[in-house]
């Protein structure tokens, strides 16, 4: 179980890959960003050791709610704290309901982020 | 005649009573009144309805004087020219307006011929319709359109306002985390310096990136004049593309741009041209959201004609028209979104069309479809030209 601590952040802006990491990491947390959701699924290991998704919501490519269906269709149960520029009432309610942790408007209060993050990887 | 007995007379007369209470009906009941002038003694008479029309008094005698008197002051010249003209035996249509004694405006509109009459003489006949109503529902049409537009541009803005959000949310939570993990690398003992300073100078960048799209905003909607030299069409298409970006990506949108250079400068009004750019983008984005089995590719391109002038065209590659609807597009309400309202199409083209130019639209050869505009191009220009060969 130790190996699922990792904290993933995929989020295709690049302030928010850059500063999220370091925060985090500032914490104690052991952290890895993603470009896109395809970066993320396809680095070897990532599904097996993540232990909590930070995920964008509106990405290019493969989005941050059909990532969350990819990997349900996988049977990856990897708990997903999502990160939003729009917050979309009705979007974030299906996240919600699809098992995401929290769904959280950008910018978000860290300590909210924090605590979400505690929570998902707790959840293992 | 003389064979007439009275009884015949009578009967004459009272049918002759009953054509002319017919003809007074449907005068009154068209709000037409007819009138006839002989040319040689200038002698007058108006139709009961006519009377009415005018607000005259059926007792004095009608003169082209008390004509003239009624008619709006502004108006007097154009009836005056409109005399002479019949005089010489033209055939008349034109409209004019009264000004009835309590102040208010009449629009009445006037056909006219002449032609001798059994006596040889030469006679004006024409006919003289109340037609106020209608311009009156003409101008409350007009406002309408007016009101319609800001509905138009509210519901845009709606969508823009997204795509800002996004845009500028973005950088906004790189500067709170980077200056909250800045605090903490200076906190720790010993402080990370060079962490900190790191983090400051992403929050610094950060900063230029939400200010830039700031700007961008201002450009959008800060000019209300029209730019007397005209402006850059590319640049106006690149702004709008800049600040719908979020919008686009959200949908899924893979956008792609085919500017000319060396544009010649279009006039008119830049803010307005930009609505309407957004306008076909964000259309282009709706026909698209249905489309799942090929990418849902959108066209952004500008040409210089040949002929003069500057195009702007948006292709999408989303569910089309029905070329036998291709004119139905632009009729306000008409949509083929379940959700859209329909107006922006025919907003849009009245828009283009109040700047002298066109807007189409045409199916492609696959799918979806292309909708381009047309601009004249060259500085401020007078507001009316004269039709004719460019």
């Amino acid at each position: 179980m130790e190996r699922r601590g990792l904290v993933s952040v995929v989020d295709d802006d690049e302030s928010v890959r850059e500063s999220l990491p370091d925060f985090l990491r500032s914490f104690g947390h052991e952290v890895l960003p993603f470009a896109s959701a395809d970066e993320f699924l396809q680095c070897p290991g990532s599904l097996d050791w993540t232990g909590c998704l930070i995920l964008d919501v509106a990405m290019p490519g493969m989005s941050g709610p059909e990532l969350q269906l990819e990997l349900a269709r996988r049977d990856r149960t990897i708990p997903i704290v999502f990160i939003t520029g729009y917050l979309d009432g009705a979007a974030s309610r299906q996240v919600l309901r699809r098992g995401a942790v929290a769904c959280l408007a950008k910018p978000f209060n860290e300590d909210a982020l924090l605590a979400a993050v505690s929570v998902a990887l707790g959840r293992r | 005649m003389t064979d007439v007995d009275d009884k015949q007379l009578l009967e004459l007369v009272a049918e002759l009573r009953r054509h002319e209470a017919q003809l007074a009906h449907g005068q009154a009941l068209s709000q037409t009144g007819s009138f006839s002038w002989k040319l040689d003694t200038d002698e007058i008479t108006f139709s009961q309805e006519l009377h009415r029309i005018f607000g005259f008094d059926h007792g004095a005698p009608v003169t082209l004087e008390r004509i003239a008197g009624r008619v709006d002051p502004e108006d007097r010249a154009f009836l005056a020219a409109k005399i002479r003209a019949a005089r010489q035996a033209r055939e008349a249509d034109y409209e004019i307006r009264l000004r009835m004694p309590d102040g208010r405006v009449r629009h009445v509109q006037t056909v006219s011929r002449a032609m001798r009459n059994p006596e040889g003489r030469l006679e004006v006949i024409g006919a003289v319709k109340d037609v106020t109503e209608r311009k009156l529902s003409e101008e409350t049409l007009g406002k309408v359109r007016t009101e319609l537009a800001h509905v138009t541009r509210v519901a845009s803005l709606g969508a823009l306002t997204a795509s800002i959000a996004h845009e500028v949310n973005q950088p906004l939570a790189g500067i709170l985390t980077n200056a909250r993990t800045c605090l903490r690398m200076l906190d720790a003992d010993p402080p990370n310096l060079d962490g900190a300073r790191s983090t400051a100078q992403r929050t610094i960048r950060d900063g230029a990136r939400a200010s830039a799209v700031i700007q961008r905003l201002r450009a959008l909607f800060a000019r209300k004049q029209p730019e007397a030299d005209g402006f850059d069409l590319n640049e106006a298409a690149r702004e709008v593309l800049a600040l719908s970006a979020g919008e686009l990506q959200s949908r899924r949108v893979v956008l792609q741009m085919d500017f000319a250079g060396d544009l010649p400068a279009v006039r008119g009004d830049r803010v307005q041209i930009q609505q309407v750019i957004l306008n076909l983008v964000l259309n282009a984005a709706d026909a698209m959201t249905g489309v799942v089995e090929r990418p849902r590719d959108l066209l952004v391109g500008t040409a210089a004609d040949p002929d003069g002038g500057v195009g702007l065209w948006v292709r999408d590659a989303g569910v089309g028209f029905d070329p036998q609807h291709a004119d139905r597009l632009f009729d306000a309400f008409y949509t083929t979104k379940t959700d859209g309202m329909g107006i922006g199409l025919s907003i849009s083209r009245s828009v283009i069309e109040n700047h002298d130019g066109r807007l189409w639209a045409t199916p492609n050869e696959g799918p979806g479809a292309t909708f381009s505009f047309w601009l004249p191009d060259g500085p401020a220009a007078p507001a009316r030209r004269e039709t004719g060969g460019k």
